[in-house]
């Protein structure tokens, strides 16, 4: 039996967003929607996280910080990408600072449209990666 | 016996005599493992012929006449104080020494002094034999110890002389006359050798001659010598009592009014050689000396001899204001230096407080005289001799690798030198993770003081609780520091291999001491420390004598489970290792963390030292000064004689 | 019952007592927060989920560290239970916290580093109370040991009313909750307020809990002591003290360590120095 799909821990990092999208992840956790009942735990920590949610599209600084974020995360692990910047770049994607989306850094599970994107959508996106989680774990084991 | 007994205290001094004379280091390192080797066989043979019965006293064979011999040892150990004094123009030293001398030269000529009863000169019970084996072993452990550690010393310091000849020959002389004290019934004779071991702690702390270090041997050699002239005072208060001068008598059962305030100013010896408050500041100094030095003097076994008078003074002043006041000095004296040592970086120092703080213990045992508590006081003796000395001698061999005493310098200590931290591992444990010796017998001492009457009770049990706490905050500041581990260089690897055999050899023994005395805790409890304290304080309980199984196997895990695991983590690294978590940032080697703005910086951990809320010079202060009434009202309450 | 029976079913049952409680936890605090809350059994499905995943070490001495700080605080409520005297188990008690710092303390993190010192202050203001609470209960009944204090006929809560207000200030600290909860928290958090779990991961986190878990049992057997006429009443207290724990946990915000360190230093001395006293006094 997998308990990830009734436990999965969130590290959340903003990724040089705008913070809309980060403030619709934690609108998640509010009463109004309360990701909580899921067993989501939003933890600051890498090693204690299963998936990582990301925002932004990505700037050099950022990048050495997030593939070590991401290599601190022990298996199995899934990166969901909240947010247009995150996906593809947004906007910002064409300035000299920005790599464009996080899958130019890390290997991205599940993508989340939207500008800001909603939180239900983000909750969506969450029980994709929870799939995906599964899936690895599945693998894996 | 009397053979044994001469044998013990001449073959020491004689060979610190002879290694006075050996320039060459080959022949000194073999001529002291020879010697330590008879030391120690000397002391397994005699404690095997005492054999555990009723105490037993005797006389120097051949009967010769003490009086004079005495007197012009005194002369001599005068005679010198002065000479040192005049030389670094010191005064109170020298006053105190003539004092002394003029009191003991008043009592022979006068012919005031009576002579020692027949057949009393000695005696030797469990609590002698039990010291004269921490004595014998750990002693000369620790002088087999000096050989390795003084080669890295004085390498590491170039400009300090080397006078190898006198230390060594001083540990010598230091370890006979600690075998006549323990040994002495007759309190003239004891005096004697108390003074020889004051005088050997002031040389062995002046080792170095710096003008900082010479200081410091003139406050342990004042303070001292208060001690030492409150014994002579007692000596001179008992001289006109019947059986006044033979210990064993005096101290038989509760001191009579004419004999109390000469039983108080031996308290007050007691207390300067345990290093209690007011008296404390010496042994703090004493750090300043060669590690050794600060093991075999200042935790193993000259401090000890304080506890071990007061010990004996136990049966006289239990249950007498007298008691009652010493106790509390005692456990005062640990509370307040649990503070300071929360307080201080300097590793040395903090085993310095704790050794205080322990002694304080024994102290306030002693104080209150009940089987329960004596059997603690002596098993606080025990374990704190093996435990503490070891640590005295790891820190010495980790001082001389990494040339620091800082304890914020200790870090990664099982990454850095993994052996010689498994052997930390073990006396800190020792000292107090195993709920061990110490925490045994802090646990016994609860139990002893829930069973006391009055507002005492409570306040020793407040005192003790606190304290307890806040040793727990600083041992685990240390293990903090010894646990840590990093990657290390190649470079580092090597400094461990210049760890000398002599330092491995005496600490390893040490720590298998510690661990051999845990698992007989059982046997020791019933068979040697049990019968002490019932002789000395008859009871009809002996329930505290039986050790639980339960407590023995958690103890015996406890003790064993940090060294073991910390041996088994430093050869498997079988895990998927990652960096630790800095903020998100990786970590480069050498712990080097990136910075927000450019740059990178080194992680640096500091313990906390409770700045703001404890004030280490506060605490030692108030200290000095709440003890130093309570032993002005100390002497006062004896003198007055109730 | 034979005490070892007493033991062994704390080891097996505690947990489940332990974690049932954080589930009720959990769901109280969501619903203080007009929130609906996780199951019942989600820290049950937390621990089996680490389990699960990977542990990524930072040293090697971690593990056994863990192992040892859940294997003591199993054996202190085994020997709570088990009929050892009391003030021993004050010192077992102690010396698995101890494990958790040291191996909290043994990783080179600023966070993690930082966290054991804190823990260490934390040890520091409770453990006091502690060892002053077991010795006023033993003295109190006259007994040493668990079965000894329940089967007494002196009522202890009459006897320590200060020390088992003190208890209640005190267990704050062990329950981790806010304004103590300075050196980890429930709430998962980063950084310096995840403190000794910062770099615990996987299988180790899980020890942590299991640990924590058997804490709390003990808090409620001891706090049951003051109760020994009546274990139910006991537990039915100890329901109560939580609640009120949850409450404010959910209302303050976390205090510095100096607050901390005094604060708990002036009630045990005053409330339970002073109880102790008195009861010296009058005996």
């Amino acid at each position: 039996m997998s308990f990830f799909s009734k436990s999965p821990w969130i590290l959340h990092y903003d990724a040089s967003s705008c913070n809309g999208c980060d403030i619709e992840v934690l609108a998640c956790l509010t009463p109004l929607y309360d990701v909580e009942r899921f067993g989501v735990v939003n933890t600051g920590n890498p090693k204690h996280a299963d998936i990582l949610l990301i925002t932004g599209s990505v700037n050099e600084r950022n990048v050495e910080i997030i593939e070590n974020l991401y290599r601190q995360m022990p298996e199995p692990k899934v990166v969901v990408a909240v947010g247009a910047c995150a996906c593809s770049g947004g906007i910002f994607a064409r300035a000299y600072n920005i790599q464009g989306g996080i899958d130019r850094v890390l290997p991205v599970d599940v993508y989340v449209p939207g500008c800001a994107a909603r939180p239900e959508s983000i909750i969506d996106g969450v029980v994709k990666g929870i799939g995906a989680l599964e899936q690895k774990r599945k693998k894996s084991a | 016996m009397g053979s044994l007994v001469v044998f013990l205290v001449a073959f020491p001094t004689l060979t610190g005599g002879l290694l006075l004379g050996v320039r060459n280091g080959n022949a000194r390192n073999a001529i002291v493992v020879l010697a330590g080797l008879v030391i120690v066989a000397a002391s397994i043979v005699t404690a095997a012929t005492y054999g555990n019965g009723a105490a037993v006293f005797f006389d120097l064979p051949g009967g010769l006449s003490l009086g004079q011999a005495l007197l012009a040892v005194q002369i001599a150990i005068a005679a010198f104080v002065v000479v040192v004094g005049i030389r670094y123009r010191r005064v109170f030293a020298p006053v105190l020494v003539l004092g002394q001398l003029a009191i003991s030269v008043y009592l022979e000529v006068s012919g005031k002094l009576p002579e020692p009863e027949a057949g009393r000169l000695f005696w030797f019970d469990q609590l002698t034999m039990i010291m004269v084996l921490i004595v014998g072993i750990v002693g000369t452990l620790i002088c087999v110890n000096s050989l390795g550690y003084m080669r890295g010393f004085h390498r590491s310091s170039p400009m300090i002389k080397g006078r190898r000849t006198v230390f060594f020959a001083l540990l010598f002389v230091f370890l006979g006359s600690m075998f006549g004290l323990v040994v002495s019934n007759y309190l003239p004779l004891m005096e004697v050798f108390w003074e020889i071991t004051t005088l050997c702690s002031f040389l062995l702390i002046g080792y170095t001659r710096t003008d900082e270090t010479v200081g410091y041997a003139f406050d342990a050699l004042n303070l001292n010598m208060i001690g030492g002239l409150g014994f002579s005072g007692a000596i001179y208060l008992l001289a006109g009592q019947p059986n006044g001068l033979d210990l064993a008598r005096i101290t038989a059962g509760p001191a009579s009014a004419a004999v109390m305030p000469a039983i108080a100013l031996l308290c007050v010896a007691g207390l300067t050689k345990a290093a209690q408050m007011p008296f404390s500041r010496w042994l703090l100094g004493a750090m300043y000396a060669p590690s050794p030095t600060s093991a075999l003097l200042h935790s193993s076994t000259m401090v000890k001899a304080g506890v071990f008078l007061l010990l004996r003074l136990s049966p006289a002043i239990a249950g007498s204001n007298l008691g009652t006041l010493v106790a509390f000095n005692g456990m005062l004296t640990f509370l307040f230096v649990s503070f300071v040592a929360v307080t201080e970086q300097n590793t040395k120092k903090v085993l310095a407080y704790s050794t205080i703080g322990s002694l304080g213990l024994i102290v306030g045992c002693a104080g209150l005289g009940t089987p329960e508590l004596i059997w603690v006081g002596v098993m606080i003796i025990i374990f704190h001799a093996l435990a503490k000395g070891l640590l005295f001698l790891v820190v010495g061999t980790i001082q001389n690798r990494f040339y620091t005493k800082d304890m914020e310098n200790f870090d990664a200590l099982l990454s850095r030198l993994p052996r010689v931290a498994v052997l930390a591992l073990v006396g800190v444990s020792g000292m107090f993770t195993a709920p061990f010796g110490v925490v045994v017998a802090k646990w016994t001492a609860i139990r002893a003081f829930l069973g006391m009457p009055g507002a005492e009770g409570a306040v020793l049990l407040v005192i003790m609780a606190f304290g307890s706490s806040l040793t727990i905050f600083y041992w685990g500041k240390l293990l903090i520091k010894v646990l840590a581990m990093r990657p290390v260089s190649d470079y580092e690897r090597t400094i461990e291999r210049r760890v000398s055999r002599f330092e491995w050899f005496s600490e390893a023994l040490l720590a298998l001491g510690v661990v051999i005395a845990t698992l007989g805790l059982g046997v020791l409890s019933e068979r040697v420390v049990g019968p002490y304290a019932l002789t000395t304080f008859p009871s009809a309980s002996q329930s505290f004598l039986h050790v639980d199984p339960v407590v023995l196997l958690t103890m015996l895990v406890a003790l064993l489970f940090l060294p073991v695991m910390a041996f088994w983590a430093g050869r498997h690294e079988r895990y998927e290792m990652t960096d630790f978590y800095a903020a998100g940032r990786p970590v480069a080697a050498g712990g080097m963390v990136g910075m927000a703005l450019g740059g990178s910086r080194k992680v640096s951990l500091r313990n906390y030292y409770l700045e703001g809320v404890v004030d280490g010079r506060l605490a030692f202060r108030s200290g000095t000064a709440v003890c130093a009434c309570l032993l002005v009202t100390l002497v006062a309450v004896g003198v007055v004689g109730r | 019952m034979n005490p070892i029976a007493y033991a062994a079913l704390f080891v097996l049952l505690a947990p489940l007592f332990g974690g049932l409680l954080a589930g009720i936890d959990r769901i109280a605090s969501a619903r203080m927060q007009s929130r609906v809350g996780p199951p019942l059994l989600q820290p049950f499905y937390d621990l089996g989920k680490l389990l699960q995943k990977d542990a990524r070490q930072v040293n090697p001495i971690v593990e056994p560290l863990l192992l040892g700080h859940a294997g003591f605080m199993a054996a202190t409520g085994a020997m709570l239970l088990g009929g050892t005297d009391l003030i021993f188990v004050a010192f077992v008690f102690a010396l698995a916290s101890l494990f958790l710092v040291l191996a909290a303390g043994s990783v080179n993190s600023p966070y993690s580093f930082a966290g054991a010192e804190r823990e260490l202050i934390v040890m520091l203001a409770s453990e006091p109370f502690f060892i002053l609470m077991l010795a006023a209960v033993c003295k109190v009944t006259g007994a040493s040991s668990y079965q000894g204090v329940l089967g007494s006929t002196v009522m202890v809560a009459p006897q320590l009313p200060a020390v088992l207000l003190a208890f209640a200030f005190v267990a704050t600290i062990k329950l981790r909750k806010s304004p103590f909860d300075i050196s980890t928290s429930h709430h998962a958090h980063q950084e310096l307020v995840s403190g000794l779990t910062s770099d615990m991961s996987g299988r180790l986190l899980a020890y942590v809990q299991v640990a924590h878990w058997y804490e709390s049992a003990i808090l409620a057997a001891l706090l049951v002591l003051f109760f020994n006429w009546s274990v139910p009443l006991g537990l039915g207290v100890f329901a109560i003290v939580y609640a009120a724990e949850v409450l404010v946990d959910n209302s303050t915000s976390r205090a510095k360590w100096q607050l901390v360190l005094r604060s708990t230093w002036v009630v045990t001395l005053l409330l339970v120095g002073g109880n102790v006293l008195a009861l010296f006094l009058l005996k």
